[in-house]
């Protein structure tokens, strides 16, 4: 016999979260910010800039995150076509984010809660690439830092201060404030008649960004006149985030693990087909002391399905030996 | 592919190539039901029982061996089986195919059938639960199925056999006789003469296994 079914208690599943950097250089705050030219001047450039690490034309370049402008009525960015006004690429984002995030074509972004809301017609949106954020983006880790000449904020969202979460539609959703590590400087981090900064969206992976509490604090407000160039207030808020040269995002994902103990008796496993333990074409065993008392050692475990098709495989750091007076036990570990 | 780290035991799992596609199939077929162990990179010609330090010292050489990382090809790895047998057993089981090779014209068949020698006292026997028979390269064969064994998975393994996903192109089936056709497409070939791959025999109650190689020839003559 050189196959063992395995029981049901043999088997444990574990799920467990982990959080982790979610930026390529695998450190918690990016310090640089890098947009490619060929992506800029082509069409998606008309939606949205990608940053990168490094200098995109490197080989470890990776997009971090997507920076893109929303406007309800249609300014901001170029008309699709001149003969029908109120269309243009920044209107698709709008609708897009609404859709996605409100989930009812009716409603408008709100920032803010209580007697401090506030309804803009636009925002900026950050989408996070997803192979940075892997499954949902860890709230309390947010800090970003946007600086126009000598003005400075530095933004976090409200998660140390919110008991419950509440939602926008089936979005989990914490608002952006002024302070950080989840905290706000003052009481409640908003700024007086424009609501919060924005709105973060830790399971989509998302944060929009509020313009008019933005230039409340540094002096940048995106261009709202018709018919503006494509990238004109994406480039706005990129310039704020490079010069804050400061961006803290960690990533959070559940990992389920399949734990699988492969256990072998003294009597079992004791014997090898490998050629090196026999000699000649018989079968006869190398050494005469192998007969009665044989030893093995066991390198990989294969796991198989009823078919007989070895579908996982693990490989211990060092040989174990395994003879009549010998039992094991070894855990995998299988991730997915 | 690299070395484990040996100064800690640790167990470095992953898919196989065959795992990952029956898990990507979503069917249920990726369900881990048994398992076996094998000795793959140990040279028992490196135990010395003369070691003049007495027993204890004997598998020195074997004992802190670095071991390399897993392999995700299924047919790279697995490849000399522990098995268990009554202790005592002086001749471990030996496949005997009949042949130490396979060569087919295009559209010829060949039926193996394996038999296992020095197999629980009997110098030749056929095993209970038949014989798991691994083809690395299926394209090579219009036909490659196994008879004999009645088992579901035999019979879903069968019913599958010559069906390739992508570049995974391994086939296993199960029985006691093997019949292999050899295939009739010439592109196949491209600008060569002939194909080659191998056939692995696994006995599944033994764990004793065989490879050959498998030559197909190009044209209806050899």
């Amino acid at each position: 016999m050189s196959f063992k079914r395995l029981d049901a208690e043999d088997f444990v599943v574990s799920a467990t979260s982990v959080q982790s950097t979610a930026w390529s250089t695998n450190e918690p705050i990016l310090t640089t910010f890098q947009t490619s030219s060929v992506q800029t001047s082509g069409t998606s450039g008309n939606y949205y800039i990608s940053v990168y690490q490094v200098a995109a034309t490197l080989d470890e370049a990776e997009v971090q995150f997507d920076i893109t402008y929303g406007n309800k009525i249609g300014s901001g960015s170029e008309f699709f076509d001149p003969s029908i006004p109120r269309l243009t690429p920044a209107t698709s984002i709008y609708g897009q984010y609404r859709t996605m995030v409100l989930e009812d074509e009716n409603s408008s972004f709100i920032y803010g809660d209580g007697t401090n809301t506030f309804t803009p017609n636009d925002f900026y949106a950050l989408s996070i690439d997803r192979a940075r954020y892997k499954e949902k983006l860890f709230p309390g880790t947010f800090n970003l830092k946007l600086i126009n000449g000598s003005n400075t904020i530095h933004l976090t969202d409200n998660s140390n201060s919110t008991n419950i979460a509440t939602f926008l539609g089936s979005n989990r959703v914490y608002q952006i404030i002024s302070g950080s590590n989840g905290s706000p400087y003052d009481t409640t981090g908003y700024v007086a008649n424009s609501g919060s900064y924005g709105l973060f969206l830790p399971d989509i992976g998302t944060i929009l960004l509020n313009p008019a509490a933005i230039n409340q604090s540094i002096e940048i407000t995106p261009t709202v006149t018709s018919n503006v160039a494509n990238g004109t207030n994406q480039s706005i808020i990129y310039d704020a985030i490079k010069s804050g040269g400061s961006f803290q995002l960690n990533a959070q994902e559940t990992i389920t693990s399949d734990f699988v103990f492969v256990r072998s008796r003294n009597s079992e496993f004791n014997y090898s087909s490998n050629p090196s333990y026999i000699s000649g074409s018989t079968g006869e065993i190398i050494f005469p002391q192998f007969i009665n008392n044989p030893q093995t050692y066991v390198t990989t475990v294969g796991m198989y399905n009823d078919a007989n098709e070895l579908v996982a495989v693990a490989k211990l750091s060092r040989p174990l030996l395994k003879d009549f007076t010998k039992e094991s036990l070894i855990r995998v570990k299988l991730d997915f | 592919m690299g070395y484990l780290n040996n100064q800690v035991v640790t167990v470095d799992a992953i898919l196989t190539k065959k795992g990952r596609e029956l898990l990507a199939q979503n069917d249920g077929s990726f369900r881990i039901t048994q398992f076996a162990l094998a000795d793959d990179e140990i040279d028992y010609t490196l135990y010395n029982p003369v070691n003049p330090s007495g027993s204890a010292f004997y598998g020195q050489a074997i004992d802190n061996m670095p071991l390399l990382e897993a392999f995700p090809d299924e047919n790279q790895i697995m490849k000399y089986q522990l098995t268990t047998l009554p202790r005592g057993t002086a001749v471990l089981p030996v496949l005997n195919l009949g042949l130490s090779a396979v060569t087919l014209k295009q559209g010829a068949s060949l039926a193996i059938t394996p038999q296992t020698l020095n197999y629980l006292g009997n110098a030749t026997a056929f095993e209970t639960s038949g014989y798991n028979c691994i083809i690395a390269d299926v394209r090579t064969m219009a036909e490659f199925n196994g008879t004999g064994i009645q088992t579901t998975a035999a019979q879903t393994q069968n019913s599958t056999s010559t069906t390739t996903l992508g570049t995974n192109v391994s086939s296993t089936v199960i029985g006691s006789q093997i019949n292999l056709r050899a295939t009739t497409v010439n592109t196949l070939f491209g600008t060569n003469t002939q194909l080659q791959t191998t056939l692995t025999v696994i006995g599944l109650d033994s764990g004793a296994r065989i490879t050959i190689p498998v030559t197909i020839t190009q044209g209806t003559t050899l």
